[in-house]
């Protein structure tokens, strides 16, 4: 269950023993070829717990717990379960087995545009897709401006989100996403896209917001962005979770399994 | 710099769910309305030119011996109902397919996919209403009391389309050829209902009809001009086919849910 609760901050004695992420045992399976075939009977029967032919784990006997306040950076190789965990995180992927537990509000920069409507003004995209992560009018009324001026999109209010640049709709949606004052915060790539100032500014936000006590889950392949703002790292090989350590550890045994 | 930022409202789930569905709802008929230059006049025109087309065809072409008279508001209480059916049933095809960037990214309750296009388009057919009172003046017909149940005829139509939808949602992403299947099937769908007759023209498949479970609705609707077609045989019927089709619609639902999210 997802509650807006106040940040608690990272050194509070209580936080220790109150993750607020718990993972056990998790696991997620898919269908190797990409047409999900189904036969009726599966329409009506549970998940069975066997794997089927053609399929096979993207992540299995996952366990792991993040206290209030942790960078968690997710390192591995393409393929090896990084997205579908932050999926699983973020609760837009259910798990096969095992539970997941998020105990606080998740804001996903996870395909971040998606939520936007091409025929609609930007204003009112603003309006929908915060409203969607659970905000009420009046307090995306109370920041409005602020997400306006941090997308540097001022003049484009009124124009339908079709007409923006590629640039301007990464901007405005991490504008509202990293507004969202969720105390968990995923992030999954999305920065790679936008010029190097925006860029700048994006890690400086999330600075921002890691001070000010959340959570995050940062997925990257950029050693020095996990380096950056990361405190705990998660390898992940082949579907499983081979390394739970302090980033600088986890990285060092990744370059050293892959890059050596 | 945040300061002055009011805390986060604490949200119980069903007035989540609600806030999202709203959302989710007007989103859809903003977008239908602010693309279009006629607007909500597109909704009232599609049913408005058949019912044109029918009543030429049924009073002018041939002599009608089915349904009752004023002929063209038989057919417009009929028609409209049957636009909220077809129109929200062939939508829910694409309920997954086409918010999957959406659904992938955004956390709600996924029922709200498949109940978002239940409710935009019943908001159409209840915004549509205004046309039936327009031609029940023009040709002087009389409302009966019997327009109570009419809510009734909501009720148990909102049940049959969720359950549909329900069913027919997910299973589109894993059977896309569903999606023509059911398009084929609301057009046969169409002749097969009484909507360009009555229950009763049917004589000897009149049975056969009322398990249609369009036909109790529709006489229910019928019944504020036309006491006369309410055929209380063919609402229980659809009332139960509703409800069974509901149950079997969560439990297909709740079922398949992981391997949609899988599959879009």
């Amino acid at each position: 269950m997802a509650t807006n609760s106040p940040v608690a901050p990272a050194t509070s004695p209580s936080s220790v023993n109150n993750p607020v992420i718990r993972v056990t045992n998790a696991g997620i399976r898919f269908r190797r070829n990409r047409r999900q075939r189904r036969s009726f009977k599966d329409l009506f029967s549970s998940r069975v717990r066997r794997s089927r032919p053609g399929e096979f784990w993207a992540l299995r006997n996952v366990s792991f717990s993040v206290a209030p306040g942790e960078a968690i950076g997710v390192v591995g190789r393409n393929g090896q379960g990084k997205s579908t965990l932050l999926k699983l995180v973020a609760e837009v992927m259910l798990a096969d087995e095992g539970t997941i537990a998020v105990n606080a509000g998740v804001a996903p920069l996870i395909e971040i545009t998606g939520g936007f409507v091409d025929d609609l003004s930007v204003r009112d995209n603003v309006y929908l897709t915060a409203g969607l992560h659970g905000m009420k009018r009046a307090e995306i009324d109370a920041r409005f401006e602020e997400i306006i001026d941090f997308a540097e999109i001022g003049d484009f209010l009124d124009t339908p989100y079709k007409h923006l640049s590629s640039g301007m709709r990464v901007r405005i949606a991490f504008a509202v996403i990293s507004r969202l004052e969720e105390p968990i915060l995923l992030v999954d790539e999305v920065l790679a896209v936008g010029d190097k100032g925006f860029r700048e500014k994006c890690y400086r936000r999330i600075e921002e917001l890691l001070a000010g006590g959340r959570t995050m889950f940062f997925v990257s392949h950029n050693e020095r962005d996990l380096r950056r703002f990361c405190t705990r790292g998660l390898y992940l090989d082949k579907g499983e979770l081979v390394l739970d350590a302090p980033i600088d550890e986890v990285i060092d045994r990744y370059n050293a399994d892959y890059n050596s | 710099m945040t300061a002055a930022v009011p805390a986060r409202h604490e949200w119980s789930a069903f007035g989540r769910y609600r806030h999202s569905l709203w959302l989710l709802t007007s989103r859809d008929l903003k977008v239908r309305y602010s693309t279009s230059f006629l607007g909500y006049f597109w909704s009232i025109l599609d049913p408005l030119v058949m019912a044109t087309i029918y009543w030429f065809v049924f009073t002018q072409v041939f002599n009608r011996g089915v349904g009752h008279d004023p002929y063209i508001l038989f057919l417009l209480t009929g028609l409209l109902p049957w636009m909220w059916f077809t129109g929200a049933v062939s939508d829910t095809t694409r309920a997954f397919l086409k918010e999957s960037k959406l659904i992938r990214s955004t956390k709600i309750p996924r029922t709200i996919w498949v109940l978002r296009l239940v409710l935009s388009k019943g908001i159409e057919f209840l915004a549509s209403i205004p046309v039936i009172a327009v031609f029940a003046i023009f040709t002087g017909a009389t409302l009966h009391w019997e327009v109570v149940y009419s809510l009734l005829a909501i009720l148990l139509q909102t049940m049959l389309i969720a359950g549909i939808g329900f069913i027919v949602a997910p299973l589109v992403v894993f059977f896309r050829d569903l999606e023509r299947a059911v398009k084929l099937t609301l057009r046969f769908m169409f002749y097969a209902s009484p909507i360009i007759y009555s229950l009763q023209d049917l004589g000897d498949l009149e049975t056969l009809g009322a398990f249609n479970p369009l036909s109790g609705i529709f006489s229910l609707y019928r019944a504020s001009f036309f006491p006369q077609d309410l055929d209380w045989f063919a609402v229980v019927i659809s009332a139960a086919i509703s409800v069974v089709l509901l149950a079997i619609g969560i439990l297909v639902f709740r079922r398949n849910e992981r391997a949609v999210l899988k599959g879009i």
